[in-house]
């Protein structure tokens, strides 16, 4: 592998994964049929665990010095799809690989040579390889979002049906980036000044119409008149083939005569290369640098534009080219305009035309948004409003000022219809049509068209000096003689140092403006401590999210890792997600509310920002003991008050250690006997909704105990039963009875086996104590509205309730009917004496 | 352009982690804005840092996360490691107690990330000579024993602080040039193309859980 190659090798593989390695490349590889800005094409053979495919980079320069000159153009995974030969051209030095993946066929010149023969055998052997093996292409993925909008020609190559279609990168790379990008460009572009130099090329510019003629004279006397060689040449021709062949497929063998004309014409003092070469039917743009400028030139497209036959023929139109010559864009337009006198709209619309339909693609810029532009060709306006014998005669007295006063082009540019903004230098030269053939004598046809300056080179753009305007009326071959124009153009030229610097210190502005932009948040407290929690006594605290950033907002709540939830059971986060604008805030609720028998609270909260930080909020409180929610085999134990109770008597009875002191719990027997005494009659007994403040009166009454009595309606305490039933730490009839309790359900004598034999004694005494009590307010149907089924229904829920709070209930039939049993059946012969 | 001469190519993340009080905040800020950040406050939560670098030409972003170092938020803070490509393990070396905790914070980073996480020993304050508490010489044996990159570093003066952060993004680097860090992996803790900085570990489907979003 030569040394130069390595080098790009290096930095193709830069643009890769490390595990994916490339194997070969290879370089200067143009796309058949493809315009010659496209020579810079890179064929790359890419390895990643045995699996190979074939990456076609483009090179936005020549030569590139950084991966990031490399954009990938078409991925082709080397799979049983893949397929390519070679294809000799009988005289030339290159071959055309043909590579045919599905439907799509990819065709590219390569010199034949050494590289050319070991890329060939390495895709063999690749091509092999991968097919030996289950190879995996899921690596390739990645990068079918990163491929470029490919340019024209390829388009057409790659059809859309192929599994891998382009996908368009904006998507791929998500807006941000792109947004940063854009963003550091027009930065960079306002502190160009600081990294750059204006350095004075010269630019030659030169048209001719050359009649269809072909190239049968030396073009020295025309490309290579000036002392110094200029730095770029941008010539232009039209009519280099009228042949119906050239109009119809668009394809002349002049276009390569004429430009070896050009190539031999040019300034014999400096060695040119070939930036780009444009053509549509007989218009032909070539654009040509001095070799020791070639590197430098960059981002190369053109287009073309029909505006003839039908508004869209390429009979007439314009050609273009941009491209960036260190650090300014420049674009040539060369253009043959509609002809004949009196069709100076039809010429201003072409100019209109072709202005609107330049697309450069890749570059998508327009012609106007060039820094320097170079408008040159058969604009086709004419002497108007003379004829041909005063303009003769003028133009033997020399008058060409007051000629120029009829010029249609100054005619038209001033009242503003045509090439605003751009400059012309003075005419000294007299106008370069039309002349008889091989002579300097004006039309003697029968047609006798009036001579004009059919043929002109303007500009616009900041820096750019005229030299010198003139025509060259040595070349005699056509009826136009050759115009051309030597430019002294500034062009900024990138100080790398400098240019580092501005870019160092432009990214680090950045990234400050990126942490700016992250969103920021305060809120008013991490440490949310709340007063002695009680049971089922809601209790609030407010946090206050304010957003302090400059954009907005969005928080979250989120779960910590190995958690069900962002927050625990006996918490609520109102609202969990939201979204806060700069300068705004938001009050966020958190209310906690104890059910579960716990002594104190504790969770950390994590808060969310999207796209930013996270905060800890850590709430904490002491809860209160609470008789509702212990188990019955505590309470039992218990003889005062919960509250009273103190620590080691209420440890022992909590781990069952202390003797049983009661039958059943004191708070089941004292709201028991309070119903059965005051509330046995009364009317839809558990339906009414009690006041919250009077059930905290009576929960706090048993757990603190009182010389008062009981407080609270019979409703209220009967809801308080209920409570004190739902959330004893385990149902009456526990979980793992329920199941079996249903199953019997239909038959008395079985669901009372199991009460006895599975049942423990604190539970039975229990469930029989509180069906017995239910037993007695069926007696009192006929004023409390209950009956047994009801009833059943009511407890069957209580006592056999769900594990899963507030879930759907599950078989509460099933559940019923158990209890109903015991609510029409003697229970006496249940109860066991201690 | 896919990767234009602005962009960056790849996106680390790093975490920093150690005791309260022993500067990750301030290292963070010294290393984003260039300032020493006095009287910082005590971070409740983990903040978040971004900065493109440079190594080896290539332009990588490095998302820094930065934890709350309060041993009470020690379970909250372990849901952050996962995915780091880089961890930044700071103590103080005027508090000997924030050296003796490292080795349960080395316990907790190795548990919690992968085997090519490149880890990197910070002793932080060392303007602060007088009042030394730590020796150079032992802390760099106990990096070299456990195989840790190690520098003293001041956030006040910003001594080290670039080269601590750079020189971890090289050596993540230069495990992937090697390959010993498959990006196609999960979890390495490095994407290679740009994207939001993309925080999905900790807030996975939370809204399946609890669905009373009032918003």
């Amino acid at each position: 592998m030569l040394p130069a190659q390595q080098d790009v090798l290096n930095i193709v593989q830069a643009k890769f994964l490390a595990a994916e390695v490339v194997k070969t490349i290879h370089l200067n590889v143009s796309v058949v049929d493809g315009p010659l800005e496209n020579d810079n094409r890179i064929l790359t053979l890419v390895e990643y665990n045995k699996s190979f495919a074939l990456f076609v980079l483009v090179s936005s320069r020549i030569q590139p010095i950084s991966f990031s000159d490399l954009s990938i153009e078409s991925v082709i995974p080397l799979d049983q799809n893949f397929s390519f030969e070679t294809e000799p051209v009988s005289g030339q030095n290159y071959v055309i690989l043909i590579i045919r993946y599905k439907q799509n066929k990819y065709e590219f010149k390569i010199e034949i040579g050494k590289e050319s023969c070991n890329f060939a055998a390495e895709i063999i052997h690749a091509k092999e390889v991968s097919l030996t093996g289950a190879s995996n292409f899921t690596w390739l993925e990645k990068y079918f979002g990163t491929m470029n909008q490919a340019n024209r020609n390829s388009e057409t190559s790659i059809s859309d049906q192929s599994d891998f279609v382009l996908i368009r990168e904006g998507m791929a790379q998500g807006q941000a980036s792109i947004n940063r990008e854009s963003m550091l460009k027009y930065q960079m572009k306002l502190r160009e000044p600081e990294f750059t130099q204006k350095q004075e090329f010269t630019i030659f510019v030169g048209t001719w119409n050359v009649n269809g003629q072909p190239p049968s004279a030396s073009l020295k006397s025309w490309l290579s008149v000036d002392e110094k060689p200029p730095d770029l040449y941008a010539i232009g021709f039209q009519e280099i083939d009228l042949s119906k062949e050239a109009f119809i497929f668009n394809d002349t063998p002049r276009e390569a005569e004429w430009q070896k004309c050009v190539m031999d014409g040019i300034h014999p003092n400096a060695k040119y290369r070939l930036v780009a070469l444009a053509r549509l039917v007989g218009m032909q743009l070539a654009v040509m640098v001095n070799n020791q400028h070639y590197q430098y030139v960059k981002n190369v497209s053109f287009d073309t534009v029909g505006t003839g036959l039908l508004g869209k023929m390429g009979n007439k139109g314009g050609v273009a080219v941009r491209l960036e010559l260190h650090n300014t864009s420049l674009c040539f337009v060369n253009c043959h305009l509609a002809a004949h006198v009196e069709e100076y709209e039809r010429r201003n619309q072409d100019y209109k035309d072709i202005n609107a339909r330049v697309n450069f693609r890749k570059n998508p810029q327009a012609i106007k948004d060039h820094e320097q532009i170079y408008w040159l060709g058969d604009l086709n306006y004419r002497i108007t409003d003379l004829t041909n014998t005063q303009v003769k005669t003028l133009l033997q007295r020399n008058e060409i000022n007051t000629l120029l006063r009829a010029d249609q082009l100054s005619q038209q540019r001033e009242r503003g219809n045509v090439l605003l903004d751009y400059s012309e230098g003075d005419i000294t030269f007299q106008p370069t049509y039309k002349f008889d053939l091989h002579s300097d004598i004006y039309d003697t046809s029968e047609k006798a068209r009036p001579p004009a300056w059919t043929d002109r080179i303007l500009w616009r753009g900041k820096g750019i000096h005229q030299i010198s305007y003139r025509s060259h009326m040595d070349l005699k071959i056509s009826d136009h003689k050759p115009v051309s124009a030597l430019f002294k153009s500034e062009i900024s030229v990138i100080d790398q140092t400098k240019f580092r610097k501005v870019h160092e210190d432009l990214l680090k502005k950045m990234d400050k403006h990126e942490n700016e932009f992250l969103p920021q948040v305060m809120i008013d407290q991490t440490e949310v401590v709340f007063d002695l929690v009680k049971f089922r006594e809601p209790q609030a605290r407010y946090i206050i999210i304010a957003n302090t950033g400059v954009v907005p907002a969005e928080f979250e709540f989120i779960k910590k890792l190995d958690e069900a939830s962002y927050c625990k059971d006996w918490l609520g986060i109102l609202p969990f997600c939201g979204s806060i604008n700069p300068g705004e805030k938001c009050d966020v609720k958190l209310e906690v509310n104890l059910e579960t028998d716990l002594e104190s609270i504790y969770d950390i909260l994590v808060l969310h920002l999207k796209g930013g930080k996270d905060m800890f909020i850590t709430v904490t409180g002491n809860c209160q003991k609470s008789c509702f929610t212990q188990s019955l085999s505590s309470l039992v134990r218990i003889r005062v008050p919960i509250m009273q109770s103190n620590p080691q008597q209420y440890n022992l009875a909590r781990n069952n250690q202390s003797p049983i002191l009661y039958s059943v719990p004191r708070e089941l027997w004292l709201l028991v006997d309070h119903l059965y005494r005051h509330g046995l009659k009364t009317r839809d007994l558990f339906e009414s909704s009690a006041l919250h403040e009077e059930l905290i009166r009576i929960r706090d009454w048993m757990d603190f105990g009182s010389q008062d009595p009981l407080p609270g309606t019979p409703q209220a305490v009967a809801e308080t039963f209920v409570l004190f039933l739902s959330y004893i730490k385990e149902p009456i009839i526990p979980f793992e009875l329920q199941d079996v309790c249903v199953a019997a359900a239909s038959n008395f004598q079985n669901c009372r086996q199991l009460l006895i034999q599975k049942l423990n004694d604190i539970h039975r005494t229990a469930f029989i104590y509180i069906c017995m009590f239910l037993q007695e307010l069926l007696k009192h149907s006929n004023d409390n509205g209950y009956d047994a089924k009801t009833l059943a229904s009511l407890f069957g829920d209580i006592l056999l309730r769900d594990s899963i709070r507030n879930a759907k209930p599950q078989a509460s039939r099933g559940k019923a009917n158990f209890m109903y049993n015991f609510l029409v059946n003697d229970l006496s012969a249940l109860l066991i004496p201690k | 352009m896919s990767t234009g001469p602005y962009n960056y190519s790849y996106i680390f993340k790093y975490i920093i982690i150690g005791d309260m009080g022993v500067g990750k905040s301030c290292l963070l800020h010294q290393f984003t804005e260039k300032k020493f950040m006095a009287d910082c406050p005590h971070t409740i939560g983990v903040e978040f840092g971004t900065r493109i670098i440079e190594v080896s030409g290539q332009k990588i972003k490095l998302q820094i996360w930065d934890t709350a170092g309060q041993e009470r938020f020690r379970a909250v803070t372990r849901s952050y490691y996962r995915g780091a490509a880089g961890a930044l393990m700071v103590y103080d070396i005027t508090r000997r107690s924030t050296y003796n905790h490292l080795s349960s914070w080395l316990t907790d980073t190795r548990n919690l990330t992968n085997p090519s996480t490149v880890i990197f020993l910070i002793g932080n304050k060392c303007d602060l000579e007088g009042q030394r508490d730590v020796t150079y010489e032992e802390a760099s044996k106990f990096a070299e024993e456990n195989g840790l990159l190690f520098v003293e570093a001041s956030a006040k003066t910003g001594d080290n602080v670039e080269e601590a952060f750079l020189e971890t993004a090289k050596k993540i680097y230069q495990s992937i040039q090697d390959g010993r860090l498959d990006l196609n992996a999960a979890e390495s803790g490095v994407q290679h193309k740009p994207s939001q900085p993309g925080r999905n570990n900790l807030s996975n489907d939370q809204q399946a859980n609890k669905d009373n979003c009032a918003c």
